[in-house]
This record gives structure tokens, C-alpha cells and sequence, in this order.
């Protein structure tokens, strides 16, 4: 009996709840369920979910099944299964299909597998967020920069589309709510190493999408100011003009006292102050951003190794240690292309690393590479032909020749990084090399691809798949970028 | 029973046996069993007409490149081959040669159980090259091994038609992403003499 219980206990799956809501975004509305956390995975209530989504029309539950129509769609379900039936085709999902409570629920990779097909909607969502966009909806995102002011720092929110603003400010923290578009962040929160603001978080938990700007000091003055057409949002913090400089506060706006955090407002300052000239200005870096992109991911597995490791797996053990390294010096942004087992497309990625303004683009592949391992093989991209002459020269950027103005200083990068892995002991490291490779054609930044191996069904994985292996991997390829791009400061 | 219904029982049941073997296997043949896809008929038609078109005609040296990983460029291998005179003919025997495999124990580019399903050379010099979904089936997965494939196949016809200056990969007779998953199949290839993926004889 006590065994049959541990037994229990330990096949029980991990379930933990989360004070969180899944926010689905029509063209005209929002709604929101809660979601839970299985197995680390999000799972939503799949009843609830499909009435968000449509209308059930019928329900049908057995012992260990359920058998529910939506519409004209009938879809099945097996407690503990990965695979469910969409009008008797085979669907797999990422994680399997659980009960909790009584209460059928599904992981969110039901969201993209499902609902288009049973909506015949479009349906936007990205592996591992709590947001889904359904209908022709166009989310917005966004990149932040901060810029050095004599006595404050500038913070540039730059919008891929057009946005309204509304601000307001609670508990030491200055909220701007984003109105017109929904928005989907490429990062929930960014820290900053600043003496004036720490950190700005995105938050949409009831349906409002909002940025939350947490300073490090009640006493600044915060001066929000919209630009470009609603693409640029641009907040000064400044320290409070200093009883010693009278001549310099007299420079300060004539408009409204500026908000501080503490006071609710709902308009915005007309204008921002003029920055006083550095009396106690401190030093003021904004970060280099990292773009790191672990190739493949969901059912696309990439290489495979005899002994079962999968490319995808392991180029996600190596992305989350150079993103642990490169986070650990304090000096740079890492965004990553991929969470969890997603599978964004090649030109997903590039949006997200374009969106970025990265400093340099890294991704990541494992192959079969002969029978030198463990190796470790830098590629800079090498178009398949010459691009096409242009007798005039176009006013954008082609995004097939995206890469082109960038080649030689991903060259450079190559070359960086080769120096680092030479340094490796046991491993190989060619000269870097041309190559072809698909997701470095589009990206607007210095990028390199890099490959491990050998990943190929003939023989084991060895060393590349070991933690040891990978941390020095991670801690050359860390080395290799302070040499490219100091730490702290834009290249 | 009587003796004559016994001497009927054992001459019927025997022959109920016999046909019911025979009916199973004659629904195994005509449902079951994998018959030569219209596709595939089609495919090796093609193939044996590349090949007898070299009935007759003259052994001519011909250089297939084939991959080296440890270096990361491709080797030069002579071999003698009686071209055909159609030059979308020698493109399918070129391939087919390195479908083959090296002679002299150089690594394989395409994996053995790879086929081509059409040619077409247009009067540009621009040799489409249509592989069947199955060319990814036992391939070498990987940034190396698929620019080493893609670049074999391109050296290797281009080395040997002049006639020809880029090719283009097609899938299913589809213009696809990459090859599994690396190498971008979007663009045209042209001969590459600077990248290291590829190093002269």
C-alpha cells in the first residue's frame, strides 16, 4: 500500500497553479482565462478555451476520453495523450492532455495546432507566452534603447507600428498604457544596469497592454513624449533641477509640474524639460543586445546522434548557457529567437533578431561533420550567386540582401570566435568558413552560424552533448563577443 | 454419417482449403503488396533512357567533386563516362554518377537512395534539378554536409557543361526553404571557386 502511494505520488505530474491569465485578442475585444502550470508547461481549460474560441455544441465523456463538437469540427481527446483526434485526423501536441480537478485541459501548443483549422481564423502565438492573437490582427512590438543625458537617462521604446499613450503612476512605478493595437513584447521584462531606471516590464494581464518603467529613484522627474507618427515613445528621467543651479531651473519647461511616481495622471506633459548640463550626471551606458537563435525546434528535430540526442535539444542546452554566461557579465541584452520546443520559421526569427537591433546574431546548429570530433565550425552566410548590380541605389534595405553590407564585419566575428574555440582543449576548430546557411540570408546585424558535431546516426554524440563541453563553449563564445562589442557600451 | 457423405467430407474440405489459400494470397497480390508507384515507373524509365543514350557513344573523362569533411571542401574524382550528346541527358547521368557514389572512397555527397525526378535546362544556362521529397531521407543532416551536397552536384555539372551556369534545387518540383534544414535552396547556385566548402582538384 505505502509503496502503491509513493508510486502515486511520484507519477502524479508536477502541478503547480499560477496567478495568470491566458489573454486571447479578437480585432474588436479581449478575453482572458486562467491558466496552470503542468509539468512546466501552461495548460488551459479546454471547455472554456474552445467557447473563447467558438461555440461547443456538444460534449461527450467517457471514462479516460472526450469527445466534443465545435461547429461542424469534432475533435478527441485521451487523458494522458499527446496525440487527439481534429475530425478523425491524427494531431500531436507538445505535451499531452490532462485532467486537473475535472477539468479536461490542454498545453498551449493546442492554441497553433488546432484553432486555425476549427476557427478558420488566423491565430497568432508564440510557444511559451500567455497571449494569442485571433482574427487579422497585426500585433505590434518593440525595441528599447537608452541614451546618456547629463542628469538622467533618455529611454527610446521604438514600435514596429503605430501607437496611443496613456500614462500614470503607482507605487514608485511609472505605467504607460499602449492603446490602438494589441502588442506582442519580444521580452516580458528588460533590466537595465542604470543609475536612473532598473527595469521595464510589459504587462497585459487584463487586457490592457501597458509598459511599467520602475525607476531607481522616486525623486526623478519623468517626461513622457510621443514621436514619429506613434512609432517612437521616448521618456526622460532627469534628476530634479538642484537648488545650487537657479540659472539652469529657469530652463526648465513652462508646462505642468512633471509627473512623479505617486500621483495618478492621465495626460501627458506637453513637453519634455530641458536636461540640466552634467553637475552629478553619472555615467550612463545602454546594453548591447545579443540575439541567440537555437536552430530548429518542434517537430522539426534537426540531426540526431546513434545514442538519440536530437539537434534541437542540444542546440537549446548550448544557447541557454551562453545566454547564462552573457547575462552573468551584466553588460549585455540576450534575446533569444526560440522558447521551449517552438518552431518560429526562418523569417520569424530574422524578424525578431531585425526588430532588436542587435549587436551580433549567433545561431546555432549541430550536424554530421566527419569523423573530427568534437569540432566546432564557424560559417559567416555566402549567398548561392552574386547579388544582382543595381545602377540605382534603393532608398531601404532588400531583406534577401539584408546580410550583404554586414559581411565583412560577420567575417570579423568569425574570426573572433575561431581565436576562442582554438582554446578549447580537444576540440577542433577549422578556419571559418562561406557557407550558404538559410537563416543568416536576412539579418541586418554582424552574424555567424555556429556548428558542432558530430551529430549524425552513426556514432554517438560524445562531448558536445556533455555540460562541461558546453559551458566552455558558452564561456569562449562570451570571450569572443567582449572582444567584438565591449560590454556596456553600442558598438 | 454415412460412408459416402465421409468420402465427400474429405474430398470437399481439402479443396475449401486449398482455395482459401489461394483466394487470401490472390487479395494479398492485387491490394497489399507495394506495386511500383506510377512515379517511380517514370522516374527510372528516365534513368535507363540517360543510360543507354551512352550505348554507343564515346568514354569521355568527366570530374565529380565529392565532399571532405575533415577538410570542408570537395574532391576532384576522373571518371570515364560515354556522355550522351543531349545535355539534359549528361546533367541526369552526372547526377546519377554521384548518386553512385565515389570510386575511389571518397565520402558520399547524396545519400544512395536519393533519385532525381526531372531536368530541365533552360536557354539561359539555368539547369533545374527536381529531387523527390525522399532525396532528405538518410541525408547527412547539417550546415557542412548539405553546402558540401548542394556544392558537388553544382561543381560537378557545371565542370563538365559549359553550357550551364547556375543551378537551381527544386524539391517535389517545388522551390523550398533549405535542403533539411541548413542550406538555403532559394537562390540560383553558381560555380564557387573562393569558398572554402569547395577547393579546386
Amino acid at each position: 500500500m505505502a509503496i502503491a502511494c509513493s508510486l502515486s505520488l511520484l507519477l502524479w505530474p508536477a502541478r503547480r497553479l499560477r496567478s495568470e491569465n491566458f489573454i486571447f485578442y479578437f480585432p474588436n475585444q479581449h478575453k482572458s482565462l486562467p491558466v496552470e502550470m503542468m509539468d512546466n508547461a501552461i495548460y488551459l481549460p479546454l471547455i472554456p478555451l474552445l467557447n473563447v474560441a467558438g461555440q461547443v455544441t456538444g460534449l461527450q465523456e467517457k471514462r479516460n476520453s472526450l469527445k466534443v463538437w465545435f461547429g461542424d469540427h469534432q475533435l478527441e481527446f485521451h487523458e494522458n495523450k499527446t496525440r487527439i483526434q481534429v475530425n478523425k485526423a491524427s494531431v500531436s501536441l507538445t505535451h499531452p492532455v490532462r485532467r486537473s480537478e475535472g477539468q479536461w485541459m490542454v498545453p498551449t501548443g493546442f492554441i497553433p495546432a488546432v484553432l486555425p483549422q476549427i476557427t478558420g481564423q488566423p491565430v497568432l502565438y508564440q510557444h511559451g507566452t500567455t497571449r494569442a492573437f485571433i482574427g487579422n490582427i497585426h500585433p505590434v512590438s518593440y525595441s528599447v534603447e537608452l541614451q546618456n543625458q547629463p542628469s538622467g537617462v533618455k529611454l527610446l521604446i521604438h514600435f514596429t507600428g503605430k501607437v496611443s499613450i496613456q500614462t500614470a503612476s503607482t507605487n514608485g512605478k511609472w505605467i504607460i498604457f499602449l492603446q490602438g493595437v494589441p502588442v506582442a513584447p519580444l521580452e516580458q521584462k528588460i533590466q537595465f544596469q542604470n543609475p536612473y531606471v532598473s527595469r521595464l516590464d510589459f504587462d497585459d494581464q487584463d487586457g490592457r497592454p501597458k509598459l511599467i518603467i520602475t525607476p531607481t529613484s522616486n525623486a526623478l522627474n519623468f517626461y513622457p513624449q510621443i514621436s514619429a507618427d506613434g512609432r517612437v515613445l521616448t521618456t526622460a528621467l532627469v534628476k530634479p533641477p538642484s537648488p545650487q543651479q537657479p540659472a539652469l531651473a529657469q530652463k526648465a519647461p513652462a508646462t505642468a509640474a512633471p509627473p512623479s511616481p505617486g500621483a495618478t495622471i492621465a495626460t501627458l506633459p506637453t513637453k519634455p524639460s530641458t536636461p540640466a548640463p552634467a553637475a552629478a550626471a553619472a555615467p550612463v551606458q545602454s546594453l548591447p543586445v545579443i540575439v541567440l537563435d537555437a536552430g530548429h525546434g518542434g517537430q522539426d528535430s534537426g540531426a540526431r546522434s546513434q545514442d538519440g540526442i536530437l539537434e534541437k535539444n542540444l542546440v537549446a542546452q548550448i544557447v541557454q548557457k551562453v545566454e547564462g554566461a552573457l547575462t552573468a557579465t551584466k553588460t549585455y541584452r540576450v534575446i533569444l529567437t526560440r522558447n521551449g520546443d517552438a518552431d518560429p520559421s526562418f523569417e520569424e526569427r530574422t524578424v525578431t533578431a531585425n526588430t532588436a537591433r542587435p549587436a551580433l546574431f549567433l545561431t546555432f546548429h549541430a550536424g554530421e561533420m566527419g569523423a573530427r570530433s568534437p569540432v566546432i565550425a564557424v560559417y559567416t552566410y555566402r549567398a548561392p550567386s552574386p547579388p544582382p548590380a543595381n545602377d540605382k541605389p534603393l532608398p531601404f534595405i532588400r531583406w534577401d540582401l539584408a546580410q550583404q553590407p554586414e559581411t565583412s564585419r560577420s567575417q570579423q566575428l568569425a574570426q573572433d570566435l575561431e581565436q576562442q574555440f582554438a582554446q578549447i582543449s580537444g576540440a577542433n576548430a577549422p578556419q571559418p568558413m562561406e557557407a550558404p546557411v538559410r537563416q543568416l540570408r536576412s539579418i541586418a546585424a554582424p552574424a555567424v552560424a555556429i556548428e558542432v558535431g558530430t551529430l549524425s546516426p552513426e556514432v554517438k554524440a560524445g562531448a558536445i552533448a556533455q555540460p562541461a563541453f558546453q559551458q566552455q563553449l558558452a564561456e569562449a563564445i562570451v570571450r569572443a563577443v567582449e572582444q567584438f562589442v565591449p560590454g556596456g557600451a553600442k558598438p | 454419417m454415412t460412408r459416402r457423405n465421409l468420402i465427400l467430407a474429405l474430398i470437399v474440405i481439402p479443396i475449401l482449403v486449398v482455395s482459401g489459400f489461394y483466394l487470401r494470397a490472390l487479395v494479398r497480390h492485387m491490394f497489399f503488396e507495394n506495386r511500383p508507384r506510377p512515379e517511380d515507373e517514370m522516374r527510372t524509365q528516365l534513368s535507363q533512357q540517360a543510360l543507354q543514350s551512352e550505348a554507343g557513344a564515346e568514354q569521355q573523362t568527366v570530374t565529380l567533386y565529392f565532399p571532405n569533411f575533415e577538410a570542408g571542401t570537395l574532391v576532384a574524382e576522373a571518371r570515364q563516362l560515354a556522355l550522351a550528346a543531349n545535355n539534359t541527358d549528361r546533367i541526369r547521368q552526372i547526377v546519377l554518377a554521384l548518386i553512385e557514389g565515389s570510386k575511389q572512397g571518397h565520402a558520399r555527397g547524396l545519400p544512395a537512395s536519393a533519385a532525381l525526378r526531372a531536368v530541365f535546362l533552360t536557354s539561359d544556362g539555368t539547369a533545374y534539378l527536381d529531387f523527390p521529397n525522399e532525396v532528405t531521407q538518410n541525408f547527412p543532416v547539417g550546415i557542412e554536409s548539405e553546402t558540401l551536397a548542394i556544392y558537388s552536384v553544382v561543381e560537378s555539372i557545371i565542370a563538365n557543361i559549359p553550357s550551364v551556369k547556375r543551378v537551381k534545387f527544386l524539391i517535389q518540383g517545388r522551390e523550398v526553404d533549405t535542403l533539411d534544414g541548413h542550406a538555403d535552396l532559394t537562390g540560383f547556385y553558381v560555380s564557387s571557386q573562393s569558398t572554402a566548402a569547395h577547393a579546386p582538384p
